[in-house]
C-alpha cells in the first residue's frame, strides 16, 4: 500500500510470526474479519447511502439514482457506474492527485466484480430490474465510494458499503405519461414520496485473502498489508457463487494455492455475508426508530 | 420568491435569526492525530488534521513557524445533482486557501518551527454554509490534535432575502440571489479574522447582515466550547481507571 | 425538534433529483386568541368566544374564496397546510387568501401548523399526501379546541364528506359549507356558494332555453393533459393564449410560438368553452377550411347583435384597434381548441339578461348573466334574489363549463348597484379594469406627516437644497388642477443667455422606500382621470396640498435647470433639490391671454413669452429631427356641477401655452434620463416607443393610397415629413390623416434599461434617443422611481434596495404598462359613458368622416364628439348580392346600386347620432345616414 509505515524488522517478523502461529497482533485467527459497524442512511441527499467502519479502516458509500436511455444495444439493460475516491482524511500522502492511482486500483477491481461482463451478464443488480420503459428510460446507479480512513482491506470494506449503501437505496416511483408508442419520446412523472427497495440478493462482497509468508489472512490491517507478497481478492455472492477474481502484489502463486484460497474466501464470505445482513438491518430499524 | 411568509418563518421553519441544528463530533478518526466532523443542518464536513510532523518538502520549511497547509475537497455525492469534481478546480483552491489562512491566522505557528499541520477538510454533504461548516469543523480537529492556538475561530454566514437578513443560509435559501457572507471570528479576542462577500448590497445592509452573521458566529463558538469541554470530560474520565 | 423532509423532483433537463430539506418544529407559535395567556398575543385577532372559531379545509378555500372575501366570514384560523396546497393549486386565489389574511379588520388569523411541535404530522405509510394533509387540518382543529379549554368553539368547514366523518368521529364540530353559511342567517351569503347543486341548474337552464333538444353535448371534449403535452411535443397542437376580438366574442386567435403565426378561430365550437386569456391547446384545421372568407358573417344560432361594432371613441393607438382579421389569398390558418391548459378566470362584471317567468319568488332560481365585455360568453348563475337583481350591475366568478352546456355556470359575488346609475356604471369600469379606488389603509395614511404641513426649518438649513423662492416661478395647467407637480422659471441671465428652471414636485420626500404607502402607489402605478372624478395614486394631502406646487405657498421640489442660448440650444443642465415659491398658478387659456395680450408687459408675461420663444425653437428642432405631430382627437365635457351630467360636449383646445409646457416637461425628460443612465446603466426607469412595424401601417397607407396620398414610412422623419405633405381638399383632412397615423403607432412602454440595449431605447413618436418620466410624480409612480435614481445619481440618498434587483424593477415596469393601459382604457370608458348619457336625451345630426369602407357599411368618425362607429348601409340579414350597395374593399369605395351614392374613404357625409335601447338595460349609440343628397356627399 501507498501508505509508508516504516516498520522495524523486528516488528516485521512480529507480524509474520503471528501469522504464521494462527494468533495476528490484534489476537485473530488468519481467517477472522475484524468487527465492523454500519450506519446508513448517513448522506440523505443520495437515495442510498452507508458508512462502514472495520477497525480503523472507515468508509462512505453512496448510490444515487438517475434516469436515462438504456446503453446502445441492450434496450432491457439499466446501467451501473462505480467510482471510488480516496480522501487525503484517509492519509496526507492522498493531497492533490496523490490518492488517484489508487482509487483507479480500487474502482476497477470493484468493477470487475460488480458489472459482469460486457453483455452486462453477472451484474451485482439484475440490470431488468433497472428497466422504467424499454428501450427508452432505464435507472442509472451510481455507486460512489469514498475513503475517509485507511487500515488496510479497503476493497472489501468499499464492497460492503456499497452493498449496505444499496440495501439502503429506494427509487422513486416514475409512472410514464408519454413514451409507450415506438415513435414518441419518452417522457414521466414522479411520484415525490414514494421510494422502492433494490433487490439485493445478488449483490457480492469482496473477500481478499492476503499472503503473508507462506500463509494467507483475510481482512489484512495496514501493517499487514506492508508484509504481503500477493493478494487475491474473491468476490462471491449469498448463493457462493463467485462473481469476480482479482490478484495483485509481484508473486506468483500456485494454481493449487489459488483454489485453495478461493474455497477458504467462499466459506468466509458466508459467515460475512450474514452478519453484514444483520448489521444491515439493524442499521436500518435504528434509523427508523429516530 | 418567499423566503420568509408574512408569519415570519423561513422555509425550514426557523425565525431569520435562528441557526440551524449544529451537531459535532471529536476524534473521529483514529489514525490521524486530529479530527472532527462538524454539522450545520444538512451540511456535513470532516476535517483531519496531521502534524505538527516533520516537514514534507524540505524546500517549504520555515524556520522561525510552522508550515500550514490545508486541502478542502468535495465528495462526489455531497450535491444534490451528482457531479465529479476534478481537484484543484478554482473554487476548491480559493476555499483550500481561505480556510488555510484562517487556520494558520489562529495556531500559535511560531511554537512549533520547521514543523507542518496538514488540515484536509472533506465536505460529505452541501447544503448551504459549506466555507462556515468547513473552518468550524477545522477548529475543532486543530484542538483534538493538541495544536497551541490564540482563540477559537468560529465562522457563520448570513444573508439578506425579502429585504430581511438571514442567519445561516441553506442551500435553497443561498441560491435566491441575495448576498451570502461569511464571518470568522476570534471570540475572546473579539476579531473578525474571515470576512467574505460576493453581490452588491448597500452599506447599511451590509452591516446588518455582518453583525448578524457575527452573533451567529459567537453562538457557534459558545457551542465549540461546549463541545471541546464535553469531550475533554470524556477523555478525564478515561484515564480515570489508571489513577486507580 | 427537528424534522426531515425528503422527496424527489424532476428537473427543468428530465433528471430526477432526490431534495433533502430540515424542516423544524417550533413550541412559539402563538395560536392568535386574544384572551390566551399561554401564547404570545401581540399578533392576536381570534376571540375564543361566544363565536366559533373557524377553520377552513383547502377545498373549501379553493371553491369558496368569494364566499371568505365577503365581511359576513370571520374569527377564522388559517393553517399554513392550508395556505400552502392553496398556493400550489392556484395562485390567485391564494394571492386573495392572503390579502383577506393582512387585513386586520377580517380577524383571519394565519397558524403554522406545518411548524408547531403539537400539530405537525408525519405522513403514514401508504396515506396519500391528500389524507396526510386532511389529517393535519383535524389534527390542528382539534388543538385549538383543546388548547383554548373547553368553553372554546371550532368549526371545521369540509365538503370533503370523508373528512367531516373522519372529524366528526374525533370529536371535531365539522359542518360542510352549505350548512355553516345557512347557520349565519344571511341568505344572500349562499348565492355566493359555488356549485350547489349543479345538475338542477342543468335540467332547468334547458328548460328555460326552450330547446329541449339541446341536452345533448355541446362542446367537444377537452383532451387529457397527458395528451395534450405529448401532443404539444411532437408539434401536433399549439399552445397559446386565447385572444377573443374585442368586437365579436365568436372570432378569436391564438399566437403561438410553434407555429409563428396567429391561428384563427371561429365560433364558439371551435373556441370550445375556452375564455379570453386562457392559455389553450389548439389543432388546426385541415388547409381547405381555412379560405372561408373572413368577412361572410359568421351564422350561429346566437343573438345577432352580438357580432355587431358597437359605436364608441376613437382609438387612440393600436392596442385599441379591433383586430382586422386579413383577407387576401394567403389565409390564415384555422384551428380549434382541444384543451384548456391555464383557465383565466376571473370575476367579471354585468347584469342579468331580463326572464319572464320569475314566479318563484325567494327561492332559487337561474339567470343568464351578460356583460358589457363582448369578448365574455353569456354565464349562468342561480339566485335566490332574482328580484333585486334584475335591474342591477353585479359582480360574478364562473365555476365551471361542462359540455353538455351552452353556458358556463358561476355564481352571484357581489352588487355594485343600479344599471344606469352614472355612479354605478363608473365603478364597473373601474373594476372591469382593476382599478383600486378604495380609500387608502389606515397604515398607509399613517406615512403622511402631520398636517398642516409647512417647509419645515431645517429643510433651510439642508446644504442639498437650494433655496429658490426668489425666482419668479410659475406653473400653468388645465383649468381646476389642484395636483400641479410642475412649474418654471425662465430669467434673462447678464450674458444674454437664459435660464430656465422646470421644478417638479419633491413627491420622494414624502414618499419614502419601502413604507405602506410607497407600496400603496407602486400597486396603483398612476392616478386614473374619469370624466368626474380622479381616481389618485397618492391620498389627497399630498397630491393637492403638500406635494402641489400652488401658488403663493412654500413648497420642496426637485428641478432642472438649464443655461440656454437665445438659440435655445442647452449649454449645461443642473440638477438639485430646491424650495420654491410659486407666484402664479395659471391655466392654459390664461397663460395664453396673457402672452397674446401686447399690452402686458409685465416680467411674468415677458418670462411667458421667452419661454414660448425658446418653446417654438426647440419643437420645431425636434420636428426637424423626425418627431412625429400626432393627433388625437380629445373630448371635453363640461360637467354639471351638480348632477355630474355632461352639458356640453366638444374637442380639447390645444393652445400654444399647451406645447410650450409641453416642451419644457419632454426636455426635462430628456435630460434626467441621460443623467440616470449615465450612472446606473443597468437599473434606470426609462420609456421608449417601439418602431412601428409595416404590417400595423398597412390599414394606414391602404386608406392613403385610395385617397391618392403617399406616405413614406422608411423613417419617422419620412413619415413625418410626408404627413406634412399630405393636404387634401379641406383643412380637416390633414388632421384626419394624423389621427389615423396615430391609432397604427404602438403605445410607449416603461422599461428597465438593464433588460434592452441601448438602440432600443429608442422613442420612435418623440424621435428622442432616449426619454423617461420625470415631470409628475404625483400621478405616476414611474417618475417617483425616476426621482429616486436622480436624487441617488447626484449623490443624494441610496438608491433603494429593491430597485437594484434587476428582476424587481422590470416586474415593476410591467406592473406600470398594464396600470397605465388600464387607466387609458378606463378613461375611454368614462368617456364613451358619458357620451351616452350626453346624448340620451340629445338626438343630434352631424358631420362626420368615413374612416374606413366595409362590406355592410361604413366606419365614421365624428370629429365633433371624437366618436367612432358604423354605419350600416345593408341590413343584418340580406345577402351580399342582394345589398343595395357595391363595395370595392381594395380601392375603398361603395357605390349604391342605383348609382345615387358613391362614397370614398375620408369623404365627408352626415350622420344622426342616437341612443337605442334594443334590450332593456343596453343603451348603445346608433349611427345612422342622413338620406339627403346634399352637398355632403359626393354625388358621381
Amino acid at each position: 500500500m501507498v501508505v509508508g509505515l516504516g516498520l522495524s524488522s523486528a516488528e516485521k517478523s512480529y507480524i509474520a510470526g503471528g501469522i504464521a502461529v494462527d494468533l495476528r497482533g490484534d489476537g485473530r485467527g488468519r481467517h477472522h474479519f475484524r468487527d465492523f459497524s454500519i450506519d446508513t442512511s448517513i448522506i440523505p441527499q443520495a437515495n442510498g447511502s452507508a458508512r462502514l467502519r472495520l477497525g480503523g479502516t472507515d468508509v462512505i458509500a453512496s448510490v444515487k439514482a438517475e434516469l436515462c436511455a438504456p446503453p446502445p444495444g441492450r434496450p432491457h439493460h439499466g446501467k451501473l457506474e462505480i467510482n471510488v475516491e480516496c480522501s487525503p482524511t484517509a492519509a496526507p500522502e492522498f493531497e492533490g492527485r496523490g490518492g488517484e492511482e489508487l482509487s483507479m486500483d480500487l474502482s476497477r477491481a470493484l468493477q470487475r466484480s460488480f458489472l459482469g461482463g460486457a453483455s452486462g451478464a453477472g451484474a451485482a443488480i439484475d440490470l431488468a430490474s433497472l428497466v422504467v420503459l424499454e428501450g427508452k428510460l432505464c435507472w442509472m446507479l451510481y455507486f460512489d465510494g469514498l475513503v475517509l480512513s485507511s487500515d488496510g482491506n479497503l476493497l472489501d470494506a468499499l464492497s460492503i458499503a456499497m452493498k449496505a449503501a444499496l440495501s439502503n437505496c429506494g427509487l422513486p416511483k416514475v409512472e410514464i405519461t408519454s413514451g409507450t408508442n415506438p415513435e414518441d419520446d419518452a417522457d414521466f412523472e414522479l411520484n415525490e414520496e414514494e421510494f422502492t427497495p433494490v433487490d439485493t440478493s445478488r449483490f457480492p462482497v469482496i473477500v481478499t485473502l492476503t499472503k503473508v509468508g507462506k500463509h494467507y489472512i483475510v481482512d489484512a490491517t495496514a501493517e499487514e498489508e506492508s508484509q504481503m507478497t500477493a493478494a487475491v481478492s474473491v468476490a462471491v455472492n449469498k448463493k457462493g457463487s463467485i462473481c469476480g477474481l482479482t490478484k495483485r502484489g509481484g508473486t506468483g502463486l500456485d494454481p493449487s494455492v489459488l483454489l485453495d484460497m478461493i474455497s477458504v474466501a467462499k466459506r468466509v464470505s458466508q459467515t460475512l455475508i450474514t452478519s453484514i445482513d444483520a448489521e444491515i438491518s439493524a442499521a436500518e430499524s435504528r434509523h427508523d426508530d429516530q | 420568491m418567499d423566503f420568509i411568509s408574512p408569519e415570519g418563518l423561513r422555509l425550514d421553519g426557523r425565525r431569520p435569526f435562528e441557526l440551524r441544528q449544529l451537531h459535532a463530533e471529536i476524534g473521529v478518526l483514529d489514525n490521524a492525530d486530529g479530527s472532527a466532523t462538524f454539522e450545520m443542518g444538512n451540511t456535513k464536513v470532516i476535517a483531519v488534521v496531521y502534524g505538527p510532523r516533520e516537514v514534507q518538502n524540505r524546500s517549504q520549511q520555515q524556520l522561525d513557524h510552522a508550515l500550514v497547509r490545508c486541502e478542502y475537497s468535495m465528495a462526489t455525492f455531497s450535491t444534490g445533482d451528482r457531479r465529479r469534481r476534478g481537484k484543484g478546480d478554482r473554487r476548491g483552491t480559493e476555499l483550500s486557501l481561505v480556510i488555510r489562512q484562517t487556520m494558520e491566522a489562529a495556531i500559535l505557528t511560531n511554537l512549533l518551527p520547521r514543523s507542518q499541520i496538514d488540515i484536509f477538510v472533506q465536505v460529505l454533504q452541501a447544503d448551504g454554509g459549506t466555507r462556515a461548516c468547513c473552518i468550524n469543523a477545522a477548529a475543532l480537529a486543530l484542538a483534538d490534535a493538541g495544536i497551541p492556538m490564540r482563540d477559537l475561530v468560529a465562522s457563520c454566514s448570513a444573508g439578506y432575502l425579502n429585504s430581511t437578513p438571514l442567519l445561516d443560509l441553506n442551500y435553497l435559501e443561498d441560491s435566491g440571489g441575495g448576498p451570502d457572507l461569511t464571518v470568522a471570528l476570534f471570540s475572546k479576542l473579539d476579531k473578525v479574522t474571515l470576512l467574505q462577500m460576493d453581490a452588491k448590497v448597500p452599506l447599511d445592509v451590509f452591516e446588518k447582515v455582518m453583525n448578524l452573521a457575527s452573533e451567529g458566529a459567537k453562538a457557534v463558538t459558545q457551542f465549540l466550547r461546549e463541545i471541546l469541554m464535553e469531550n475533554t470530560k470524556k477523555l478525564a474520565f478515561a484515564k480515570e481507571p489508571l489513577k486507580v | 425538534m427537528l424534522q426531515s423532509k425528503a422527496y424527489v423532483k424532476k428537473t427543468r433537463h428530465g433528471r430526477v433529483l432526490k431534495v433533502v430539506r430540515e424542516h423544524y418544529l417550533r413550541d412559539d407559535i402563538a395560536c392568535g386568541t386574544i384572551t390566551c395567556t399561554a401564547c404570545d398575543n401581540s399578533k392576536a385577532c381570534l376571540s375564543a368566544s361566544p363565536a366559533p372559531i373557524i377553520v377552513f379545509d383547502t377545498n373549501v378555500v379553493l371553491r369558496q374564496i368569494d364566499l371568505l372575501e365577503n365581511s359576513a366570514i370571520s374569527n377564522v384560523v388559517v393553517l399554513s397546510v392550508v395556505l400552502e396546497e392553496v398556493k400550489n393549486k392556484d395562485l390567485s386565489v391564494y394571492n386573495r387568501l392572503r390579502t383577506i389574511c393582512s387585513n386586520p379588520a377580517r380577524n383571519f388569523f394565519v397558524f403554522s401548523n406545518e411548524n408547531h411541535r403539537d400539530t405537525y404530522i408525519k405522513g403514514l405509510a401508504g396515506e396519500s399526501p391528500n389524507d396526510r394533509n386532511d389529517r393535519a387540518i383535524r389534527v390542528a382543529s382539534k388543538w385549538y379546541h383543546e388548547h383554548l379549554g373547553p368553553a372554546s368553539k371550532v368549526v371545521l368547514v369540509t365538503n370533503d364528506a370523508e373528512n367531516k366523518r373522519k372529524a366528526l368521529e374525533e370529536g371535531i364540530d365539522a359542518q360542510t359549507v352549505e350548512d355553516f353559511v345557512r347557520k349565519l342567517g344571511q341568505a344572500e351569503l349562499l348565492d355566493l356558494l359555488v356549485g350547489a347543486g349543479t345538475e338542477d341548474a342543468q335540467t332547468t337552464a334547458d328548460a328555460d332555453d326552450n330547446r329541449p333538444s339541446k341536452r345533448k353535448v355541446i362542446y367537444p371534449e377537452h383532451k387529457l393533459m397527458s395528451e395534450i403535452t405529448s401532443g404539444l411535443h411532437k408539434g401536433i397542437y399549439h399552445q397559446g393564449k386565447l385572444r377573443v376580438n374585442r368586437y365579436n366574442g365568436f372570432e378569436a386567435t391564438v399566437s403561438t410560438e410553434s407555429l409563428g403565426q396567429e391561428i384563427l378561430i371561429h365560433g364558439r365550437i371551435d373556441m370550445n368553452r375556452g375564455f379570453d386569456g386562457d392559455v389553450v391547446a389548439v389543432e388546426l384545421l385541415p388547409q381547405e377550411q381555412w379560405q372561408e372568407n373572413s368577412l361572410e358573417k359568421i351564422v350561429e344560432d346566437v343573438d345577432e347583435d352580438e357580432s355587431e361594432e358597437p359605436v364608441g371613441l376613437v382609438p387612440g393607438s393600436a392596442e385599441q384597434l379591433p383586430e382586422l382579421i386579413e383577407t387576401g389569398p394567403a389565409a390564415r390558418p384555422r384551428g380549434r381548441v382541444i384543451g384548456i391548459i391555464k383557465r383565466n378566470w376571473r370575476q367579471y362584471c354585468g347584469s342579468l339578461e331580463p326572464v319572464e317567468n320569475t314566479s318563484s319568488a325567494g327561492g332559487k332560481v337561474n339567470a343568464l348573466f351578460v356583460s358589457a365585455d363582448r369578448r365574455l360568453p353569456k354565464i349562468r348563475i342561480q339566485t335566490r334574489q332574482l328580484e333585486n337583481l334584475s335591474n342591477k350591475r353585479i359582480i360574478v366568478s364562473v365555476d365551471s363549463w361542462e359540455r353538455t352546456m351552452r353556458y358556463p355556470s358561476g355564481h352571484y359575488v357581489s352588487t355594485i348597484g343600479d344599471i344606469g346609475d352614472r355612479a354605478t356604471e363608473s365603478e364597473v369600469i373601474l373594476f372591469e379594469n382593476d382599478i383600486n379606488n378604495k380609500p387608502f389603509s389606515q397604515q398607509v395614511l399613517d406615512c403622511l406627516p402631520p398636517l398642516p404641513w409647512s417647509l419645515p426649518a431645517e429643510e433651510l438649513q439642508n446644504p442639498n437644497r437650494r433655496d429658490l423662492r426668489q425666482v419668479r416661478v410659475f406653473s400653468v395647467d388645465p383649468p381646476g388642477c389642484k395636483d400641479i407637480d410642475d412649474a418654471l422659471h425662465c430669467t434673462l441671465r447678464p450674458d444674454g443667455n437664459y435660464e430656465v428652471g422646470v421644478h417638479i414636485a419633491d413627491v420622494t420626500n414624502f414618499v419614502l422606500p419601502d413604507t405602506a404607502l410607497d407600496h400603496e402607489a407602486c400597486q396603483r402605478g398612476t392616478s386614473v382621470y374619469l370624466v368626474e372624478r380622479r381616481i389618485d395614486m397618492l391620498p389627497k394631502p399630498l397630491t393637492e396640498d403638500i406635494c402641489s406646487l400652488r401658488a403663493d405657498v412654500e413648497r420642496l421640489s426637485f428641478s432642472v435647470i438649464w443655461e440656454m442660448t437665445p438659440e435655445a440650444e442647452i449649454i449645461s443642465a443642473q440638477f438639485t433639490k430646491s424650495i420654491i415659491k410659486s407666484c402664479a398658478a395659471m391655466s392654459y387659456a390664461e397663460a395664453q391671454a396673457r402672452m397674446d395680450d401686447s399690452r402686458l408687459s409685465d416680467p411674468l408675461t415677458v418670462d411667458l413669452r421667452n419661454m414660448n420663444r425658446l418653446a417654438k425653437i426647440m419643437r420645431q428642432r425636434r420636428i426637424d429631427r423626425g418627431a412625429l405631430t400626432l393627433a388625437s382627437p380629445e373630448v371635453k365635457f363640461e360637467i354639471d356641477s351638480e348632477t355630474h351630467d355632461p352639458l356640453d360636449v366638444g374637442m380639447y383646445q390645444i393652445r400654444e401655452a399647451n406645447q410650450m409646457i409641453e416642451e419644457f416637461m419632454l426636455a426635462a425628460n430628456v435630460s434626467v434620463a441621460e443623467k440616470i443612465v449615465e450612472h446606473f446603466s443597468q437599473f434606470s426607469m426609462l420609456r421608449r416607443h417601439p418602431v412601428p412595424s409595416p404590417k400595423m401601417l398597412e390599414p394606414l397607407l391602404l386608406t392613403a393610397a385610395a385617397v391618392g396620398v403617399d406616405l413614406d414610412i422608411s423613417t419617422s422623419k419620412a413619415l413625418a415629413d410626408s404627413l406634412d405633405r399630405a393636404v387634401g381638399g379641406d383643412p380637416y383632412f390633414n388632421k384626419l390623416i394624423r389621427i389615423l397615423a396615430t391609432r397604427c403607432m404602438t403605445q410607449a412602454l416603461y422599461f428597465s434599461s438593464g433588460d434592452c440595449t441601448p438602440p432600443e431605447f429608442h422613442h420612435y413618436g418623440l424621435a428622442s434617443p432616449i426619454y423617461t418620466h420625470f415631470t409628475s410624480p404625483i400621478r405616476r409612480y414611474a417618475d417617483v422611481i425616476v426621482h429616486r435614481l436622480l436624487a441617488a445619481a447626484l449623490g443624494l440618498s441610496k438608491v433603494p434596495g429593491a430597485l437594484r434587483e434587476k428582476t424587481m424593477l422590470t416586474s415593476v415596469a410591467d406592473n406600470l404598462n398594464l396600470r397605465h393601459r388600464n387607466a387609458q382604457m378606463a378613461s375611454r370608458a368614462s368617456v364613451e359613458l358619458h357620451t351616452l348619457i350626453f346624448f340620451k336625451n340629445r338626438p343630434t345630426d352631424t358631420e362626420a368622416r368615413i374612416v374606413r369602407i366595409k362590406s355592410n357599411g361604413l366606419i365614421v368618425f365624428v370629429p365633433k364628439f371624437g366618436i367612432e362607429g358604423p354605419v350600416y348601409l345593408t341590413g343584418k340579414k340580406d345577402k351580399k348580392d342582394e345589398s343595395d350597395w357595391i363595395v370595392n374593399e381594395q380601392s375603398q369605395t361603395t357605390e349604391s346600386r342605383d348609382g345615387k351614392y358613391r362614397f370614398k374613404v375620408l369623404d365627408k357625409l352626415v350622420v344622426h347620432i342616437e341612443v337605442v335601447e334594443p334590450q332593456p338595460n343596453r343603451p348603445k349609440l346608433q349611427l345612422t345616414l342622413v338620406d339627403q343628397a346634399n352637398e355632403c356627399m359626393s354625388i358621381k
